[in-house]
């Protein structure tokens, strides 16, 4: 069941959801608008390696924007710490992005149950695009649960700036695992 | 009752359980707060180039403009939830979707799901990684099970959708798609 926006604004009164800073204007019939940051990732190299480290680096983007280009990957912190102890939150493009062909993730759209930070979105356009730092870029929704609620420890906790992928880690520790090196 | 809420870890372990869901093989230190993280299958299809082909352990690298089908290493399913397949976010953040945004999965399916790849930048991906998750929702309304063409599957499926073969507009070896979800 998906909560209203009237019901994400009481949650929020009440700590259930964590939006800093929260602008009651954002609040949407069934979701919250959220702000682009202002901090761009990007990996240094053009091929990529689930296995490895991505070496990629960060640049602060300042208020005349930054242009998107098709075939690259961009990851972006969300301006508002966001997240809930209460509520699993699923994230979205806005549809005034998404008629940019601007897409803000990539087939990840869920977010653990404790996941509270900035989160790291994962910027990618069809057609050549500048964004601005602030711009209303998308929509998280809030969903009740069923069963017991165990909150994320994760490897990407605690975050304020774009993480590159970790994936890395689990071929590091699925080897020592399995001993074969 | 349940009304679309999406279960927990703690309640995909019970379900794991008490059998209303399927996860073969089950590793629990791969269930989530709200979802349950998959591998990715040893076979892969290039869509309009040639057979399905065995990935070894030095992995593909996967490139842009392509679409590949994959699938997933576990059979997943249930016959009383429904379900959500999506990218994790280690996934994401590398520029690799997984499905074509259709990410539903009918109550009643159960296989190795067919995943729909698709890369940003060009990305080399590893039989057994950890690619994606899956998530759970309880549902209201009366239950039909899922029987169609996409049923107990095993390995990557093409698009069997005959309405379009008799409209003549796909032949057999045509750029295609995937699981009805």
């Amino acid at each position: 069941m998906i909560l209203t926006g009237a019901a994400i604004s009481e949650a929020v009164a009440v700590g259930d959801i964590v939006i800093q800073p929260f602008t009651s204007a954002y609040v949407g019939p069934n979701s919250y608008d959220f702000r682009l940051g202002d901090r761009c990732l990007t990996y240094n190299e053009r091929t990529l390696d689930s296995a490895l480290s991505n070496a990629a680096q960060c640049q602060i983007v300042p208020p005349s924007g930054l242009v998107l280009e098709p075939g690259r990957l961009y990851l972006f912190n969300t301006e508002e710490t966001m997240g809930s102890t209460k509520y699993v939150p699923i994230i979205r493009g806005r549809s005034s992005v998404a008629r940019l062909g601007v897409f803000i993730n990539i087939t990840a759209d869920l977010i653990d149950i404790g996941s509270i930070n900035q989160w790291t979105l994962q910027l990618h356009a069809v057609n050549p695009t500048r964004v601005y730092p602030g711009m209303l870029i998308g929509q998280v929704t809030f969903w009740r649960t069923q069963g017991t609620v165990e909150l994320y420890s994760g490897k990407y906790r605690d975050r304020t700036s774009p993480v590159p992928s970790l994936l890395y880690l689990d071929f590091a520790s699925e080897r020592s695992a399995d001993g074969k090196g | 009752m349940g009304q679309q809420v999406i279960l927990t870890g703690a309640a995909i372990r019970e379900g794991v359980v008490s059998g209303d869901i399927v996860i073969e093989p089950f590793d629990d230190s791969a269930t989530n707060p709200n979802s349950y993280s998959y591998r990715l299958g040893n076979t892969l299809l290039h869509i309009g180039n040639g057979p399905a082909f065995t990935v070894d352990r030095s992995g593909y690298v996967l490139l842009p403009g392509n679409l590949y089908l994959g699938h997933t290493k576990e059979i997943l399913g249930s016959h009383k939830y429904a379900m959500t397949l999506l990218g994790r976010s280690s996934t994401g953040r590398l520029g690799l979707f997984v499905n074509v945004t259709a990410d539903l999965g009918h109550v009643g399916s159960l296989g190795q799901w067919t995943l729909e790849l698709r890369c940003v930048q060009p990305l080399r991906i590893y039989p057994g990684c950890r690619i994606g998750q899956i998530a759970f929702w309880a549902t209201s309304g009366p239950l039909v099970q899922y029987d169609g063409r996409y049923a107990l599957d095993l390995g990557p499926i093409e698009n069997r959708d005959d309405s379009l073969e008799h409209s003549g507009r796909v032949g057999a070896q045509m750029p295609s798609t995937k699981e009805q979800r």
